[in-house]
């Protein structure tokens, strides 16, 4: 790494323990530095640094032709960007807010996603950007937004919990041939309790492997990003009830890491599914189903979900903690599953 | 233009209106014979374009409906037909269909979503081009109904923004929004960027305009905007026409537009003697490029009754076919 880079990515290499977005701010960096081809784009985040200042002193590092600042066009800058990797370069799109990916969903599921397959070639493009509520952020800037993407082959779809998750897998979504979409909890980016020490000498971690986040007999939690946290804490509650919780982190979404799933629910023969997204539609219906299909023998019980409710993300505070899944509702799912 | 180009544009105009008498006749293509109208002029325009083989050229979108800025490029007659007859040989392997495809070595890159997008898409292209400081220019066609879509406009846009090396033709439909093309020159002044009309009747007088643009763009003069109005006005020059001129000037001969026209109808007619006998695709080549987040099918998912011993891993069933 360059002795010039800003304190937000170095943060490891001066001994103390870096924030989830330092991580991501970090891995953009080394790969910025590893690979020429590869460059930003998106709103603000040239001298402005990016509203979360995840790009803050990039632009004087590598230049306003690597770090774009883009006009307020998601959908024009997204298929631009789509240009730029048929032409060899490896471009990182910003959205400020990942609701903001809307008006690009068009040419991500119409051209990106479908490129491959009509025989154009891979396109190496990751479109990265926060997510999740809790921010008190209202409907705009608050949502999840990966079943928009999860049913269009072609696409894939990460989401990690951790800061080291977090610089590997966006390292390795940049090398990626294939078009990722990244998204990153905003409840995660200075999460006190969400700081470490980061891997250095080109941590990467590869997509579509989940991690056993918590080994355990009893009950399966499946999960991802910020509810990985809360499960862990559910699950330390329910070790007080003698009932051994195995927490999986799927960290992609997309390819799903079926075998760890199955596998866990093999072995414990109980599965909570644990999403911040909202129901109807949410991923756990892909999960349940799939293990219907392969762990159906196994189950001791039904598969149960704990989700936001149907509903837009809710501006106030007090409603929106009625809309987000809590630790007590996983909690109470996994004491009454249990009892199966 | 050079003797070699007035040749190329020959050859490549007879091509054209031989694969449109085809298709018109062989009664097995699905495809509006109007569609395949290839405008001579959209092939003058290609041509003034650098032209590789090996992805060092420029780079060309053509519009949905006319293969001519493909043929400029290089694509084949045999490759036109094998996309409109959905072969397992066409160059999407039948997983796309459409009369254009993407070829990067040869600069082709197929249509694919509403009017607009490939106007983002070839900015972005353009946008690589100036970053590495190549003599490299993009081109698309898009129908004048693009204007209409906000998509259009936000290409249109960030190419302006970032004075990338790109050539945006807007085609006259002939169906709603007619006449529009004809409003570039406020369109463009609103973006800050050159507008053309081609208001020649020539292709001669075409080919150096266009020339021109492409010479602009690739010294760094931003992009151009070009209005192209209707095939069916009389004011054009067509092929013929065209043909006679390079007759009368002395380009060509009798003789040797004699043998350029029969050398392209071979050429068409070879084709599609070829892909009458051509099979269809295989059944599974419908998921050969399908490489992510595909649980494999199971039995049950198709027609075929479930294998009861082979529930958890059976193998994969082909999809059923009429």
């Amino acid at each position: 790494m360059s002795t010039d880079a800003p304190v937000h990515v170095t943060r490891t290499r001066s001994g103390k323990p870096a924030t989830f977005l330092e991580a991501i701010a970090e891995a953009l960096w080394e790969e910025m530095e590893r690979d020429e081809r590869v460059f930003l784009m998106g709103e603000d985040i040239g001298a402005y640094g990016g509203a979360f200042k995840v790009t803050r002193g990039f632009i004087e590092r590598f230049g306003a032709s690597r770090v774009i600042d883009t006009p307020i066009s998601e959908g024009g800058f997204t298929g631009a960007a789509a240009g730029a990797a048929h032409m060899g370069l490896r471009p990182v799109v910003e959205m400020q807010f990942m609701d903001f990916i809307s008006p690009a969903y068009d040419v991500l599921t119409n051209y990106v996603a479908t490129s491959l397959y009509r025989g154009a070639g891979p396109l190496p493009l990751v479109v990265r950007g926060p997510v999740g509520g809790g921010n008190r952020g209202g409907p705009f800037h608050s949502q999840n937004v990966e079943m928009a993407f999860f049913h269009t082959p072609g696409l894939k779809i990460v989401y990690p919990s951790t800061p080291a998750d977090a610089k590997g897998l966006l390292k390795s979504a940049i090398r990626d041939d294939d078009p990722v979409i990244f998204e990153e909890h905003k409840g995660l980016y200075r999460a006190p309790h969400c700081r470490e020490l980061l891997p250095q000498q080109d941590h990467v971690v590869p997509i579509g492997r989940a991690r056993t986040a918590l080994e355990g007999e009893d009950l399966t939690i499946v999960t991802y990003g910020l509810m990985v946290h809360r499960s862990l804490e559910a699950a330390a509650e329910l070790a007080r009830d003698r009932i051994r919780v195995e927490v999986i982190d799927l960290r992609t979404l997309l390819p799903l890491d079926e075998e760890t799933i199955v596998a866990s629910v093999r072995k414990t023969g109980k599965l909570l599914i644990v999403h911040e997204d909202t129901r109807t539609g949410g991923i756990a219906g892909e999960i349940a189903m799939r293990v219907n299909e392969r762990a159906f023998e196994w189950l001791d019980g039904p598969i149960l979900r704990v989700t936001a409710i149907d509903s837009p993300v809710p501006f106030s505070g007090e409603l929106e903690d009625f809309f987000l899944p809590s630790v007590a509702d996983v909690v109470t799912a996994g004491r009454y599953l249990s009892r199966y | 233009m050079s003797r070699d180009e007035i040749e190329d544009l020959l050859y490549q105009g007879y091509q054209g209106r031989r694969l449109e008498e085809g298709v018109r006749r062989s009664g097995f293509l699905q495809w509006p014979e109007h569609a395949v109208g290839i405008d001579t002029r959209s092939i003058v325009i290609s041509r003034t374009m650098k032209h590789a083989v090996d992805g060092r050229g420029d780079l060309c979108c053509p519009g949905p409906m006319s293969p001519g800025p493909a043929l400029a490029f290089g694509a084949t007659p045999l490759e036109f037909l094998r996309q409109l007859a959905h072969r397992g040989t066409s160059p999407a392997a039948a997983r796309a269909g459409g009369l254009s495809w993407t070829d990067l070595r040869r600069g082709l890159i197929g249509w694919d979503g509403p009017p607009g997008m490939m106007t983002q898409v070839l900015a972005g292209a353009a946008l690589a081009f100036a970053q590495r400081g190549e003599n490299r220019a993009a081109l698309v066609f898009e129908s004048e109904k693009a204007l209409d879509t906000g998509g259009w406009h936000e290409g249109l846009n960030f190419a302006a923004a970032r004075r990338v090396p790109i050539i945006v033709v807007l085609v006259a439909s002939g169906s709603a929004g007619v006449g529009r093309v004809r409003q570039i020159e406020e369109v463009a002044r609103a973006y800050g960027i050159k507008a053309v009309t081609i208001d020649q009747d020539s292709h001669a007088g075409i080919f150096a305009t266009l020339r021109g643009a492409r010479r602009r763009a690739a010294l760094g003069g931003g992009p151009t905007l070009v209005a192209l109005e209707g095939a069916t006005d009389d004011r054009w020059q067509s092929h013929e026409e065209f043909a006679s001129w390079a007759l009368t000037e002395g380009h060509v001969t009798e003789g040797e537009l004699e043998s350029i026209r029969r050398a392209a109808a071979a050429g068409v007619d070879h084709a599609f003697a070829r892909i009458v006998k051509e099979p269809g695709p295989e059944p599974h080549d419908a998921l050969a490029a399908v490489r992510i987040g595909s649980p494999p099918l199971r039995p049950w998912t198709r027609l075929k009754s479930p294998r009861p011993d082979g529930v958890a891993e059976a193998p994969m069933e082909g999809p059923s076919v009429n």
